[in-house]
């Protein structure tokens, strides 16, 4: 789908544009507790080391939340979800992420209010990583994240379609034991009657 | 009891609160009626200069003096209405043109307005926004961004 794409570009070059702007980071002591050193996106501890957030909307689903400080800062993702079963499986993904956190390094524990992932990125990351390697690998997870929820729907579709088979043609299977099974067939208004037909006729075929 | 949630650092003299962070043009905040009359008559002033067809004035006239501390909310929220329609009706060819007129303080203003604009998706077209917002990256660079994040005049 071309439009799609059309406003995906400009919105992951916002968001790429933006997280250059905002990734500069220094370490910075708590001015109120002495030997803390906390991120002060998250501590707020005084009022002039936190900066404006930004927010970047590609539309009310999608949305990109980055809330800048001194030594620190946290991004949080609106992913897409369409309908029920994808906000299932956004869920079910970001939590077996979130769960896992320390493997991501960046990955935050709870996503914010109103978003489903969240990554705090303090100076020490920036210390031991690239700068534009850690950009990339944000906008890169946007990417992804999208492509892995529809193939999991997908996925999980054609499971479904799979079990919800062979568990019917178990019943047809039922069916034909019980004396009568005309009238049990016309209550399984939601089977494909021209399927079980043809399976029956099979079946009959088979024994005569 | 809730003693332990008292903010008991607030009585320090020493404490900045986040109206200290910023001074305002006229020594003090506008009254927020006075703030709203004067982007009412700004709307008048753009909207004409749209039907005459001078988008670029029209531009500048919005971005013009835009209000700003923190009880001006409705004044804001008119004057990103008047900021939005403006870059509605622009032509998304005529975007890098009128930005790269524009001088390093407007830049800035538009891109507080851009990033205001995209914070309430339900309300304007992000997908314009975005347009400009890469536009305007591209002639003001990153800088023009972390100006945004730390100036205090939030609009």
């Amino acid at each position: 789908m071309p439009f799609v794409s059309n406003t995906l570009r400009p919105y992951l070059a916002a968001v790429r544009s933006t997280l250059t702007a905002v990734l500069c980071l220094e370490n910075f002591s708590s001015q109120v507790v002495e030997r803390h050193n906390k991120p002060e996106v998250e501590a707020r501890s005084s009022p002039e080391i936190v900066l404006n957030p930004l927010t970047i909307s590609r539309n009310e689903n999608e949305k990109v939340l980055i809330e800048p400080s001194v030594n620190s800062i946290r991004i949080s993702i609106k992913i897409k979800q369409a309908d029920e079963i994808e906000g299932i499986l956004c869920h079910k993904f970001t939590r077996f992420m979130m769960l896992r956190a320390e493997n991501f390094i960046i990955l935050r524990r709870k996503p914010i209010n109103g978003y489903d992932i969240s990554f705090l990125i303090t100076n020490f990351h920036m210390e031991q990583m690239y700068k534009h390697k850690l950009v990339d690998f944000i906008i890169q997870f946007m990417e992804e994240v999208d492509k892995e929820i529809s193939e999991m729907k997908l996925s999980l579709n054609a499971r479904a379609r799979i079990v919800a088979e062979s568990y019917l043609s178990q019943l047809t299977q039922t069916c034909e034991l019980i004396p009568g099974h005309k009238r049990n067939f016309s209550n399984f208004n939601f089977l494909n009657k021209s399927k079980v037909l043809s399976y029956r006729n099979f079946r009959i075929s088979e024994q005569g | 009891m809730s003693y332990r949630s008292t903010d008991v650092d607030i009585l320090d003299e020493d404490q900045l609160f986040q109206h200290e962070l910023f001074t305002f043009a006229g020594g003090s905040e506008l009254e927020p009626d006075v703030a709203l009359k004067n982007v009412q008559a700004k709307g008048v002033d753009v909207r004409n200069f749209l039907t005459r067809g001078n988008t670029e004035k029209a531009l500048t006239t919005a971005i013009e003096n835009p209000p700003y501390g923190s009880n001006t909310t409705d004044a804001k929220d008119q004057n990103t209405k008047i900021v939005m329609e403006v870059l509605n009706s622009l032509k998304a060819t005529d975007v890098s043109s009128i930005v790269k007129n524009l001088t390093l303080d407007q830049q800035d203003i538009l891109m507080k307005y851009i990033y205001r604009g995209m914070a309430s998706p339900e309300l304007y077209n992000s997908a314009v926004l975005l347009n400009w917002h890469e536009k305007l990256t591209e002639v003001a660079g990153v800088g023009c961004i972390v100006r945004v994040t730390t100036d205090r005049r939030t609009v």
